[in-house]
């Protein structure tokens, strides 16, 4: 997958392109408006990372010109304005979704996974993660032919973890991810604990080895080399 | 008092003081007057009886001449120069009964080798008379000055008076956060040119002090966020390295002081917003789904603390609110009565037209309860949240002209919003 990141801030851009590069994306990175528009326009990218606020011009400008030219580009903003009138003037412009800074490098792969899926899928696609295949169309999950009974938060955390194997997930990332700004005052993080302890059952129940490692007991790794004693 | 009544008092207190000085110069100078022409007019008649004796003319001892009975014609034996005198006498006043004051002329002439002594006396006019004309006149020029005074005042506080009032009533409409300062308006008199022009300055420095600060705060909001987003960034890449368990407690730790940061930072944001009523809105919005809905986001949170929810909602009630500002204010509330709630506890929510009510229980209150709408301010001082929860809502109910009471007893902390529900069709 070819994804473009617009962002101007030399530190942010490190982090976004050390993390995706781990998992095997062709990343490319444009400081600036006049960079961007020349990539845009030179080259075909599945995602593009835009922020709102760049040298030379606005992202908001680069989202029009990318969907007047490649339609099937997927885009995701990244801005640091958390304001409501923004995030719809953006999903206005066709971007595909929108992520206020500060956001969890994690929760940015969920989100690139999930629309690059949309986008390029139909989402009709079938994760497969060794013996388990999801069915994000049907939100169906199964280990090899048995199908697992999952509920929604459980199903979206599979999901997630699936989106970020081999990544450590801290509980706080996991409970923002599942719950968004309704956790972000709790201190109590222990029902992310009883989530995963449920999944966990439910898949090893299923058949399916015990891939939920517990770093800890602070956060988790979906470690898909991990085998079942 | 007004600044008419104020002038109007002074102006007669000073004229009632120059009038009545004013008053006692006329009357010794008209007196002194009628006195020197009463002197002149006796001697006149004392030269006039000289010349008739000089004539040969013989007088009575007590003569009346012109139905003049005070004159006095007396030859002498001895001989005496001539010489005139004028004094003031006392004379008994047959019409006052007491004594006036009387001017009198006396005077001896050698006529013939004869040395008459001659003298007359008499008042023209009384001195009560004259105090009374001068206080009649006196009181006549009060009385107009009062009159022209009132005129003054009704043109001073009338037209020219009128920008000074214009001024003084642009001021109190005055509106900072309606970003229009106060132009001056011309006027051709200089003081109140002066007030205008600093009035102008005055509100359009307001109005660039508001804006500036405004702008920092949203500024500093976003500014900080990139950092913040930085940090966490790095955190993450630093637990996919090898970290033992004490390292990685440190950076979960971190991890979570940023959250809190950057949520202090929205909450901050948020507040500055409201108050520079950012969210003005004609929307209106069924509270009662919002109460509904976030009682389902928040069902895990009730189950995993063992919380008992007891509700009564009634359906549809509208408020005229922005649809951001009721979600944010209820969801703040309801999370304030799960995360200061009590193991087994219970939380009791009844929403009507008139009021929304959610009351829970919880460790009992050690502070006043008003002190906690107040910023920062929290019911335990070492308790991980920011302490801007209930300010937030406060601030909310406020802007959009509701009221909040938060009453407490024992174990029961109860939050009351009093309700202004829109009648829809």
């Amino acid at each position: 997958m070819k994804i473009l990141i617009i962002e101007d801030n030399q530190d942010l851009l490190e982090n976004i392109l050390t993390y995706l590069k781990r998992g095997g994306y062709r990343c490319e990175a444009a400081p600036d408006y006049d960079t961007a528009f020349n990539k845009i326009m030179s080259f075909t990218y599945d995602i593009a990372l835009i922020d709102l606020m760049i040298p030379g011009g606005s992202g908001l400008q680069v989202l029009r010109e990318l969907k007047s030219a490649r339609p099937q580009t997927g885009t995701i903003i990244i801005s640091a304005k958390n304001s409501l009138d923004d995030k719809v003037t953006g999903l206005e412009y066709g971007a595909d979704d929108y992520l206020t800074k500060p956001f969890q490098l994690a929760e940015l792969h969920a989100r690139i996974k999930a629309v690059y899926r949309r986008n390029n899928l139909n989402g009709n696609d079938v994760v497969q993660v060794n013996e388990i295949s999801i069915h994000t169309k049907k939100m169906e999950t199964k280990v090899n032919d048995t199908v697992v009974d999952l509920t929604p938060k459980e199903y979206d955390l599979l999901l997630y973890f699936s989106s970020n194997k081999n990544h450590v997930l801290s509980k706080q990332t996991i409970a923002e991810h599942l719950w968004g700004d309704y956790v972000g005052h709790l201190d109590n993080l222990d029902f992310v604990y009883q989530h995963i302890k449920n999944l966990r059952k439910k898949l090893i129940q299923a058949g399916a080895n015990d891939y939920i490692e517990s770093i800890y007991s602070i956060g988790y790794k979906f470690n898909v080399n991990r085998r079942s004693p | 008092m007004k600044l008419f009544t104020k002038f109007l008092l002074i102006y007669l207190a000073v004229s009632v003081v120059v009038l009545g000085i004013g008053g006692i110069i006329s009357y010794h100078i008209i007196k002194d007057e009628i006195d020197k022409e009463l002197k002149f007019e006796f001697l006149d008649r004392i030269d006039r009886v000289t010349y008739l004796l000089e004539q040969g003319k013989t007088f009575a001892k007590f003569r009346e001449i012109d139905q003049d009975e005070n004159l006095v014609i007396v030859p002498l034996d001895t001989f005496k120069e001539n010489n005139t005198q004028v004094s003031d006498t006392l004379i008994w006043d047959d019409r006052f009964e007491r004594e006036e004051k009387n001017v009198k002329v006396s005077a001896f002439r050698n006529i013939n080798d004869t040395t008459y002594f001659i003298s007359t006396y008499g008042n023209m006019i009384e001195s009560d008379d004259v105090r009374e004309a001068v206080i009649s006149i006196l009181l006549w020029i009060l009385g107009l000055q009062v009159l022209g005074a009132a005129g003054i005042g009704f043109v001073v506080s009338g037209p020219l008076f009128k920008p000074f009032r214009k001024t003084l009533k642009r001021i109190q409409n005055f509106q900072i956060n309606e970003k229009q300062y106060l132009k001056a308006e011309p006027t051709n008199v200089k003081e109140f040119r002066d007030l205008n022009i600093f009035v102008e300055e005055m509100t359009k420095k307001a109005v660039s002090d508001f804006n500036n600060l405004k702008e920092f705060a949203e500024n500093a909001s976003h500014e900080l966020q990139t950092p913040v987003a930085i940090a966490k960034g790095k955190l993450e890449l630093l637990t996919e390295t090898n970290l033992n368990e004490q390292q990685y407690s440190y950076v979960e730790k971190l991890e979570t002081t940023l959250n809190k940061l950057s949520r202090l930072n929205d909450s901050l944001a948020l507040l500055t917003k409201i108050e520079n009523h950012e969210f003005s809105t004609n929307e209106t919005v069924n509270i009662s789904k919002i109460v509904k809905d976030g009682i389902d986001a928040f069902q895990e949170l009730l189950s995993l603390n063992n919380l008992q929810l007891v509700t009564d909602i009634s359906d549809s009630t509208i408020l005229k609110i922005h649809p951001s500002l009721a979600e944010i204010m209820w969801s703040n509330l309801f999370r304030n009565a799960i995360t200061h709630n009590i193991q087994n506890g219970e939380i009791n929510i009844s929403l009507n037209t008139d009021y929304l009510e959610i009351s829970n229980t919880g460790k009992e209150l050690t502070t006043d309860p008003s002190v906690l709408f107040e910023r920062f301010k929290k019911g335990e001082q070492n308790s991980e949240s920011i302490g801007l929860g209930l300010s937030i809502v406060k601030r909310i109910v406020d802007q959009n002209e509701m009221l909040i009471s938060y009453t407490s007893e024992k174990n029961r902390h109860t939050i009351r919003i009093s309700l202004k529900s829109v009648k829809t069709d």
